[in-house]
């Protein structure tokens, strides 16, 4: 008598572009957090002089007639929030291997990005500074050029895992997973820079 | 009926088979697996180590007469530069990554690293970025340097390589974490462990280091009012390059030597004595992240007042003495281990003996320097500490690789000539560092090969530093050697393994 043959275990879930994703995304924490690190030195060590009308010292650092466009910079932020539902509801749809959902919500989140690259170029555009005659210009485009090269790394991303659903991998839910932690860690990092670079300025 | 079946990348376009060294070297350059990527990566460093100990010698032969010029003035402060980078960035980090890339799979009990083709993705730029770094400084580029776009350059080439090794770090750390088949992250090799708490290090520090690159780069290209110029690019990246952060980049080390002593005293992995206190002081290397985030030197100086006292004290300690008990630690548990074993003397445990031991008096060093009571700051003593550390993370990747060649390719290394290798490499470390470490209490100055008296013993300890660098170079080319020419034996079985299972 021979002993039955057992049947195959369930497939072991392996976790290898959801943990490098972790660790990228703290890789990008980390660059805006150095870079706010030193944006913070400078504004607070930038040089004071007193006011034309001798009445009170001011600091050296934001420009009077540099003014930051604010709505834009808001829905900035508010538009992150909705990449990060999107990015979350592709997990969800791929973990009920729903693939047109899954897609759309790719495909949304691919879009909410363009969207948001659209209004960093707005706010450079509408803010008009140049790059040559002191520190806030050239550490603002320097901070914010980095962040928009961050959210063009995130689309990215949502390009190739929406390739990879498109093509039939919609149960890959490893990638999917990697890939709303990543638009979280980025939306995180922007949280950070819009509250020190747009709002305290 | 006959079937031949040929394979289409032996034929070339015109049917004929392709040269055989043809194929070998498309095939590594196309490589995604750990054995190559490990070994190019290794093999890299061995030629940046080449050029990191020719401007050592360089440097020393040119602090032998403080009034003569053997190298132009104005090419000094990008020598200088470039030896910093040649041995932090072109040997010690990479040497570190490729050889626990190599090594990895064998001591987790998986047939791969995860992301392979992210390792070599992290391979190919560490070397465009570092062959970029290198033709920057050759034409007038690097930190001081007056050739603007070889400057931009060089910042372009820094950033390259920052980002291969952050790739590379990825790559270990996930590898550590979801390839453990099964073990429980406090029962994996201590060699795996450590790789994964430097990993872990380098992939959340150098990204700051980027993100300051970004500032300088956009900076110098354009006003050049906030961040200096050329000559003040050490100002805001010199952190890399300087303990304790350098502690980050070799902390695999530790795990070699524990590795090596469990090995030599014949005991497993699992009954280390302590092991659980071993892991924490691996673990306390981790603490080094935090330089990143403050990106300065804490100087250790007396205040007015107690609390004063107190206020340089605590950060002083937590960035400089902290660190150290990872070393020493691991260097007390390791012998600790032999007496609990059956040890015989091993070339892989005498090499990473040695190595750490190098990497601890580096960072002893690195401690004494940032008290402000000495006097050491701006001296030579920083540059020696910065060669111990380095010097001695190669001294353990020789140990490393005659802990693990066995294993990996069946080919064990013999013992007696790493052991001498070893003691040949500590003499050569001592004699690259030492002398400089007493020239600092002299204050002969850091980074420049004038404005100190060049008689009595500041003179013969410039020599000695030379002559140190040329041995450890002799050193390497000969282990180099001796693994070249063990790969033409018949392979046997690993001496450790057998020893372990009797």
């Amino acid at each position: 008598m021979t002993a039955p043959a057992l049947t195959a275990g369930p497939a072991r879930r392996t976790s290898t572009v959801f943990v490098a994703s972790a660790f990228v995304a703290g890789a990008v924490a980390m660059l805006m957090g150095g870079m706010l690190a030193i944006w913070l030195d400078f504004r607070a060590n930038a040089p004071t002089r007193v006011a034309e009308d001798g009445g009170r010292l001011i600091k050296d650092w934001l420009k009077k007639d540099v003014a930051i466009p604010e709505v834009l910079s808001n829905t900035m932020m508010f538009t992150f929030v909705v990449a990060c539902l999107m990015a979350q509801w592709a997990v969800y749809a791929a973990r009920r291997g729903d693939k047109s959902h899954a897609t759309l919500a790719l495909a949304i989140t691919l879009f909410t990005g363009l969207a948001l690259l659209n209004a960093q170029i707005a706010l450079w555009v509408q803010m008009g500074i140049a790059l040559r005659t002191d520190a806030y210009e050239t550490m603002f485009c320097a901070i914010t050029g980095t962040m928009f090269a961050i959210i063009a790394s995130a689309m990215a991303y949502s390009f190739v895992a929406m390739f990879r659903v498109l093509a039939g991998r919609v149960n890959d839910v490893d990638v999917l997973a990697g890939h709303a932690l990543y638009w979280y860690a980025v939306s995180g990092t922007f949280a950070a820079m819009w509250f020190v670079v747009y709002v305290q300025k | 009926m006959v079937m031949t079946t040929t394979h289409a990348e032996t034929l070339s376009a015109a049917g004929r088979p392709a040269p055989a060294s043809l194929g070998a070297l498309a095939r590594w350059i196309t490589a995604a697996d750990h054995v190559r990527i490990g070994l190019s990566l290794t093999l890299g460093a061995a030629l940046w180590f080449v050029v990191a100990s020719a401007v050592g010698v360089v440097l020393g032969l040119e602090r032998l007469d403080s009034s003569a010029a053997l190298v132009d003035a104005g090419a000094l402060t990008q020598l200088f530069s470039l030896h910093r980078f040649a041995l932090v960035f072109g040997v010690a980090a990479p040497l570190m990554l490729g050889l626990s890339l190599w090594t990895l799979p064998a001591q987790l009990h998986a047939s791969n690293i995860s992301l392979p083709r992210l390792a070599a993705f992290g391979w190919w730029a560490w070397l465009a970025g570092s062959a970029t770094v290198l033709v920057s400084y050759l034409f007038n580029g690097g930190p001081g340097g007056g050739a603007q776009q070889y400057v931009e350059l060089y910042l372009l080439g820094l950033g390259i390589v920052f980002v291969g090794l952050i790739a590379l770090a990825v790559v270990v750390a996930t590898t550590v974490l979801t390839r453990r088949n099964g073990q429980r992250l406090a029962s994996i090799p201590l060699g795996a462990f450590s790789a994964l708490v430097g990993a872990i290090g380098i992939a959340l520090t150098l990204p700051v280091a980027i993100g300051a690159i970004v500032y300088v780069w956009v900076d110098f290209v354009n006003a050049r009012v906030a961040f200096g110029g050329a000559g003040f690019i050490n100002t805001w990246l010199g952190w890399t390059t300087r303990e304790p952060q350098t502690l980050i980049y070799v902390v695999p080390t530790l795990g070699i030597l524990a590795d090596a002593a469990a090995r030599t005293a014949r005991i497993t992995s699992a009954r280390q004595p302590l092991r659980g206190v071993l892991l924490v002081g691996v673990g306390i290397a981790a603490t080094v992240i935090m330089s990143s985030v403050t990106q300065q030197a804490h100087v250790f100086a007396l205040g007015d007042t107690p609390f004063a006292t107190l206020q340089s004290f605590v950060p002083f300690a937590l960035f400089n003495l902290l660190p150290l008990l990872a070393p020493l630690v691991v260097i007390m548990l390791s012998l600790l281990a032999l007496k609990a074993g059956k040890p015989s003397v091993s070339g892989a445990l005498v090499a990473s003996l040695f190595g750490v031991g190098m990497v601890f008096t580096g960072l002893v060093g690195s401690a004494a320097m940032h008290m402000d009571a000495l006097g050491l700051v701006g001296t030579v003593f920083g540059e020696a500490a910065l060669v111990y550390v380095v010097y001695g993370s190669v001294l353990a990747a020789l140990g490393g690789v005659a802990l693990h060649i066995g294993s990996l390719t069946g080919r064990p290394l013999p013992d007696v000539p790493v052991i001498l290798l070893a003691l040949t490499g500590f003499l050569a470390t001592v004699l690259a560092s030492l002398p400089h470490y007493v020239a600092g209490f002299m204050d002969q100055p850091a980074n420049s090969a004038t404005g100190y008296s060049d008689a009595g013993v500041v003179g013969v300890a410039n020599a000695a530093v030379a002559l140190g660098h040329a041995l450890m170079l002799l050193v390497v080319v000969a282990f180099v050697g001796l693994v070249a020419q063990s790969r033409r034996g018949t392979p046997s079985a690993d001496r450790y393994q057998t020893q372990v299972s009797t």
